[in-house]
């Protein structure tokens, strides 16, 4: 059914809301160390397959399945504890707590000694270490988004989902994030994530699915996508 | 027959519930707010009458006219100088600023009135016959009007400009503002509009219980009950589970007790929240 | 460090007021204690959890009721009764906690309202065992001492527990429950199990301190073991102290006795009235509290320190502490 590779499988997800379908049939697999997007203009779905996957929202049929576990229907807790590690599109980040809080709070089965100790080697990795006492309240909408990555980095996951990361920040901090991304992958991270911005989706990802109206029109390395008529069909 | 005679208590007391859980729910469906001193407003309401009709030989019509006006002012002034500023800040703030107010109006109100209860004899005395059942004049004047003021602002928020501006705000207040819709007139209006109902509820009131300052927090927490368990943000919801408890109060009070008989409405309040916090038709009330 | 040092000093104050002070000291310094008390347990799960309610009285009462009535009826000493009124806080909160904690907010804070309501017809009604409305009639304590160093110990320990809380990761996750639940639950803290707990331990001390309450006023009734004042007062105090603080509860409940005496000395009938309008005050102009504005200046050593600790031993960050946060109840949307 799966191969050991592949980290992360959607199949024929199904979703519909008051009679309107959001999602069709969506099916898509994510191999270990790949960084994989997910592209698609409005409405088109990919929120709601994020949040399928990610366990806040539970299919009306398909399967999701995560290292081969089957996680259909799961909450959002038990997900994460399957070593998904995620980002909220509009981040949630923890306002009355500093960046060092933010991050130690979420750490498990670590001491404190070896929380703080992780945290720190985070910020330094994403250049953020000049933010550690700030109150996340007070951050900027970049250092947010961050922010964001660190606290879910902070749970050693086997696969990060990100939702619309790259989202209204300037293209330099997209290349940045996309590097320390590369450099996770190298070790054997996975990387998943919804988003907008084609630039960035169609130069870096190793495999792109191209969602419209609620079903996969395309998929596959971006080159290929790029220049499928469906996708220029769907965008225009 | 005690069980008709219990349901038409039953249902004329469950009036005056509907009238105070109404005037509740429209304020938290536009503010999101859970007005605490709601209670009191009753009570000062209740103790105005008495001071107005039985001290002052007024007309027991023009404290129904005046009184209101008074605590819509009240509720006006307690709106402008505390709940505007805290139109953005979390809930619980809100809930401990109307919560501090209520204490300030029952001091208020003791220092004005005294702490003992009053009550207003003669006044709509006299009971009629009703379905077999012998009712007083004074419940069923309170219950015609209650539930005649309650329909009546139902209808103004269904069927005019101003019901529809008040429904867009408690629904979509960004959407509403783009519209063109002032955020703040509808908060003041509304504001005043349900804090003129629950001083309505204690002119009602006046000639059939006796009315002390700590009316406000005995009522305040049936009126609570009653928009659970009809559902917060639902004014039919509030109007309906209103008869109901008020049946249950009062057929609950004749088999138990009215000790306990007070505390059934709360267990029901409490069943709803853990078992349907919807309540029959409204909002979300669950993590 | 520095902020136990502090706490010990002012327990060690207290344990000496009986040897130097009147009756009248003692006396104010007891029901001081008692606020105090009740402060810090609310603190756990209004301040730090963020799940604020209006229901503290319901353990407050049940403690109260059960220490009287294991003494009346059961001749049992006041010093045994006092655990078992807080073994009885304990068992009432459990189920509470698993079923309200399941609602969000406002609901949870009238929920309990509505249940400390509930309590009280309850007792009132039962009169064959608890005397309704007339009350509990306990033999009064020949010597106030004992129950007064309980109560300072009891103090102490809630005021340790809060500063060792604060200093902890577990004081992290209930704060990211305060901040936002669902994400904190999405990372994998496990809320369900931290909000039961912190709410079950926060119903131990108050339920302890009824039973010690009626003990020292020789006394109980329905409305003084489920006042709503009570309630608000000790809301009032954590509110202006400082929610989710080491220092909150204490300096709160020492301001607020001391108001509180000023007034009854002078305006007993406007007490209600002045109370309601410093809540009003902090609501509006200092919602963060005394202490948070104390730390702001550097006169209270800043909380939450383990981390900068931590983090200054591996030697990476620099070892800034943090300010608090401005005054201004306006959430910045993330």
């Amino acid at each position: 059914m799966s191969g050991s590779d592949d980290i992360l499988v959607a199949e024929k997800i199904s979703k519909r809301f008051d009679g309107r379908v959001a999602l069709d049939g969506a099916s898509l697999t994510v191999k270990r160390g790949s960084i994989t997007g997910v592209i698609g203009p409005n409405g088109s779905g990919k929120s709601t397959l994020f949040n399928i996957i990610a366990g806040t929202l539970a299919p009306n049929s398909g399967r999701v399945y995560i290292q081969g576990q089957d996680v259909t229907g799961s909450s959002a807790a038990e997900i994460c504890r399957r070593g998904v590690g995620r980002t909220f599109q509009i981040s949630r980040l923890f306002a009355e707590m500093t960046v060092m809080e933010n991050l130690v709070a979420v750490a498990h089965g670590i001491d404190d000694r070896a929380a703080v100790k992780r945290a720190l080697e985070l910020m330094e990795f994403l250049e953020i270490t000049f933010i550690a006492d700030k109150w996340g309240s007070e951050l900027s909408y970049g250092q947010r988004k961050l922010v964001e990555i660190a606290r879910a980095l902070m749970l050693q996951p086997v696969i990060m989902l990100l939702d619309e990361p790259f989202a209204g920040i300037n293209p330099r901090l997209q290349n940045r994030i996309v590097e320390h991304l590369r450099a996770l992958c190298a070790k054997g991270l996975t990387v998943f994530f919804i988003d907008h911005e084609m630039r960035i989706v169609l130069s870096e990802c190793d495999v792109v699915y191209v969602l419209a109206e609620g079903s996969v029109i395309a998929s596959g390395p971006p080159e290929r996508v790029r220049d499928d008529p469906r996708v220029l069909d769907a965008y225009f | 027959m005690p069980v008709s005679e219990l349901l038409i208590g039953g249902l004329l007391l469950g009036g005056l519930y509907a009238l105070m859980a109404c005037g509740l729910n429209l304020i938290f469906g536009v503010m999101r707010v859970i007005n605490f001193a709601h209670g009191e407003l009753l009570a000062i309401g209740a103790l105005s009458t008495v001071s107005l009709v039985g001290g002052y030989a007024f007309p027991f019509w023009a404290a129904v006219l005046l009184v209101p006006l008074l605590t819509a002012a009240i509720g006006l002034l307690m709106y402008k100088l505390v709940l505007q500023r805290l139109v953005h800040a979390p809930m619980i703030m809100t809930l401990l600023a109307t919560y501090a107010i209520s204490t300030i109006l029952v001091n208020a109100a003791i220092l004005t009135w005294g702490g003992g209860y009053k009550g207003l004899p003669g006044v709509l005395t006299g009971s009629v016959q009703l379905l077999g059942v012998n009712v007083s004049v004074s419940r069923l004047v309170a219950f015609l009007v209650a539930l005649g003021t309650s329909l009546a602002v139902w209808w103004v928020l269904e069927k005019t400009r101003f019901g529809r501006a008040v429904r867009s705000v408690s629904q979509a207040p960004e959407l509403a503002e783009i519209s063109g819709i002032s955020l703040d007139f509808v908060r003041n209006a509304t504001f005043a509009l349900g804090a003129a109902m629950a001083g309505l509820a204690g002119v009602l009131m006046a000639p059939t219980f006796a009315s002390d300052p700590q009316l406000g927090a005995r009522f305040l927490i049936k009126a609570f009950a009653v928009i659970i368990v009809g559902g917060m943000g639902s004014y039919p919801g509030a109007i309906a589970a209103a008869l109901l408890l008020g049946v249950v109060e009062v057929v609950g009070g004749y088999f138990t007790g009215a000790v306990i008989g007070s505390a059934l409405l709360f267990l029901l309040m409490l069943a709803v929240l853990l078992v349907r916090p919807r309540g029959l038709l409204g909002v979300g009330a669950r993590t | 460090m520095k902020t136990l040092a502090i706490l010990l000093a002012a327990g060690f104050l207290a344990l000496t007021v009986p040897f130097w002070g009147t009756d009248y000291a003692v006396s104010f310094t007891i029901q001081m204690l008692v606020f105090m008390i009740l402060a810090y347990s609310w603190n756990l799960i209004g301040g730090y959890t963020g799940y604020t309610h209006f229901g503290q009285v319901c353990f407050f009462g049940v403690g109260g009721y059960t220490g009287a009535l294991l003494v009346t009826k059961l001749g049992i000493a006041w010093y045994f009764a006092v655990p078992l009124a807080a073994l009885m806080g304990v068992l009432l909160a459990v189920p509470l906690g698993m079923a309200m904690l399941r609602l969000k907010g406002p609901y949870f804070a009238i929920g309990m309202f509505g249940l400390a309501r509930v309590l009280e017809s309850f007792v009132l009604g039962f009169d064959s065992l608890t005397q309704g409305g007339t009350g509990l009639y306990l033999t009064p304590l020949s010597n106030l001492k004992p129950v007064y160093f309980t109560l300072v110990v009891l103090a102490l320990v809630m005021m340790i527990a809060t500063w060792r809380l604060d200093n902890s990761r577990l004081g992290l996750k209930l704060l990211a429950i305060r901040e936002d639940e669902q994400a904190a639950e999405a990372l994998g803290v496990r809320t369900t199990r931290l909000k039961v707990g912190t709410f079950v331990v926060s119903a131990i001390a108050p339920a302890a301190v009824g039973a010690l309450y009626a003990a020292y006023l020789g006394f109980i009734d329905p409305p003084t073991a489920f006042s709503p004042v009570m309630e608000l007062t000790t809301i009032a105090i954590v509110l202006l102290g400082g929610m989710g603080t080491v220092f909150g509860p204490l300096v709160g409940a020492v301001v607020l006795s001391v108001i509180n005496e000023l007034l009854w000395a002078r305006f007993p009938e406007g007490y209600l009235a002045i109370v309601g309008t410093l809540i009003l005050l902090a609501v509006l102009f200092m919602p963060r509290g005394i202490v948070n504005l104390a730390m702001k200046k550097g006169w209270l050593p800043a909380g939450r320190g383990l981390l900068r600790q931590l983090a200054r031993e591996d030697g990476r960050a620099p070892p800034k502490p943090a300010p608090p946060l401005a005054d201004d109840v306006k959430r910045v949307q993330a």
